[in-house]
């Protein structure tokens, strides 16, 4: 696997891998449901995710999609519901699951006194006990901040920043990969980076799975092999984007935002 | 790999090599930026400075010793919800407490590292502002023998005040006006053993003959509590922690 980062060029790691629809689903809710108090976030969300597909979740601000990512990432326990990702039951086995999720986030979760290299080091700690050095190196040099790594984050841009936290989600090597409006706050240059960042990484492994919540409609379906329309907690549209007409897929988004939130 | 897209879940590392690295993380970061300590000790010297102006009129050394062990754990108390308050900054500040949660850690681990660390913390404080103490207050005063006794409270109140503070604080990160709610909540909290640490440090700092064992029992209720309110602390951190 690691060796799949080790000398790419750039451009040519850079194809997305076709979902292999034999594959086993890497997501499979039934029924997922989430109250805050009287507040359906999620309401009886049902889901089936191909491996190796790449999901952009759009919706209304209030529709659940960070919600729905948060279950997915097991940071937070559905009201009701079933849900087995990878094959494993993430309600039984959470602990079984967490060392193959990553996510990024708007949100860095990184330590900006630490550097590039030791915030990697202790989050691979995490996962492995000792941190695995190699694949550290790896990643720096597939984020391109390796002439970076001894100094502090918090001297890193917004873009630097947002393409370390991508080594971070992938420093376990994880099968599937959460994405919550990871464009927030970047530049069009930085977000072109990152745009080929994430394209090396589905590269890496051909089964690995990403679901993104975006609010760029523009982006998050150029880069997805499935739609997703969530509002109100519960799935609009769930279809592969092939085949799916982009002028009537935005026309019924827009509707769908119109909708608002319960 | 086409074959095999659901690969073997990877082998659990030790609770302990865990532990151990966010120990380190903690304490590399606060050696950094000594944000927590500054503060920590700045705070602990204005205290001991509103003490001065306070004792300024008390001319007995005598009755200075009577209330000198309530004097010191009000500066204790007060100079580790400061720091309480500022241990969780840093995991909140760029969502890598979330980071840390997404990791196949128990949260028992994560509780056992960061109480470790405000542990360490507050003791270095405590090794500073102690003495600061005696030198301010106390150089005048004929002290008793048994004043050495004292690191004993300081020592079992303190890992209770960084256990028990460790789980209030973290359940706290989200709230708004955390800081005076921290303080709500640890004071009442940890009264039980406040009280047991402040009647076992005065009795140390007065060595009156044939209250030693006040000095015992006062300890024994300390660490009973330390026991109780840490284990309750470790079997509830995974609810507090997650939310």
């Amino acid at each position: 696997m690691a060796s799949a980062i080790r000398g790419q060029d750039p451009s040519a790691g850079a194809a997305p891998v076709a979902p292999d629809p034999s594959a086993p689903l890497a997501v499979s809710a039934h029924g997922l449901t989430k109250r805050f108090g009287e507040r359906r976030a999620l309401d009886g969300v049902d889901l089936a995710v191909p491996a190796g597909a790449f999901v952009s979740i759009f919706g209304p601000n209030g529709a659940g999609k960070t919600t729905l990512l948060r279950q997915l990432a097991l940071l937070a326990r559905p009201t009701a519901g079933t849900l087995a990702i990878l094959g494993i039951d993430a309600l039984e086995e959470p602990d079984a699951l967490r060392p193959r999720i990553g996510l990024i986030s708007h949100r860095s979760m990184l330590y900006g006194d630490l550097s590039a290299e030791e915030n990697l080091v202790f989050f691979s700690s995490l996962y492995r006990g000792a941190p695995d050095r190699a694949r550290i190196d790896e990643l720096l040099r597939l984020v391109e901040l390796d002439h970076r790594r001894h100094d502090p984050v918090r001297t890193y841009s917004r873009g630097m920043q947002q393409r370390l936290s991508i080594a971070r989600a992938l420093v376990n090597d994880p099968d599937l990969v959460l994405l919550d409006e990871p464009y927030s706050g970047l530049d069009p240059h930085a977000a072109e980076l990152f745009d080929d960042l994430i394209a090396r990484a589905r590269a890496e492994r051909a089964h690995r799975t990403f679901i993104m919540v975006s609010h760029d409609l523009d982006k998050g379906f150029a880069l997805c092999s499935h739609v997703l329309i969530l509002a109100r907690g519960q799935v609009i549209l769930m279809a592969e984007k092939e085949g799916l007409d982009r002028d009537a897929f935005r026309e019924l988004y827009l509707a769908t935002v119109g909708m608002g939130v319960a | 790999m086409a074959s095999q897209p659901h690969r073997a879940a990877p082998a659990r590392p030790s609770a302990f090599a865990q532990y151990r690295a966010l120990l380190a993380k903690d304490l590399r970061q606060e050696i950094r930026t000594r944000e927590m300590l500054t503060s920590m000790v700045v705070y602990a010297l204005l205290v001991l400075t509103v003490y001065g102006a306070a004792l300024a009129q008390v001319g007995d050394a005598i009755e200075v010793v009577a209330f000198a062990g309530g004097l010191l754990w009000a500066l204790i108390v007060f100079t580790s919800l400061l720091g309480l308050n500022r241990s969780f900054a840093h995991e909140t500040e760029s969502g890598c407490l979330e980071g840390i949660l997404l990791a196949p850690v128990d949260r028992a681990v994560i509780f056992l590292a960061k109480a470790t660390a405000n542990l360490i913390f507050l003791a270095v404080v405590e090794c500073i502002t102690v003495p600061l103490f005696f030198l301010f207050f106390l150089s005048g005063a004929e002290l008793a023998a048994t004043t050495p006794l004292i690191v004993l409270p300081l020592v079992v109140g303190t890992v209770g005040v960084a256990g028990v503070g460790t789980l209030l604080a973290t359940m706290t990160i989200d709230t708004r006006g955390r800081d005076v709610l921290l303080a709500i909540l640890l004071i009442p909290v940890i009264f039980p053993l406040l009280y047991a640490c402040v009647s076992a440090t005065s009795v140390a700092f007065m060595g009156v003959a044939g209250t030693l064992g006040t000095f015992w029992t006062s300890l024994a209720m300390a660490v009973a509590y330390d026991v109780v309110m840490i284990a309750a602390a470790w079997g509830l951190y995974a609810f507090a922690v997650e939310g």
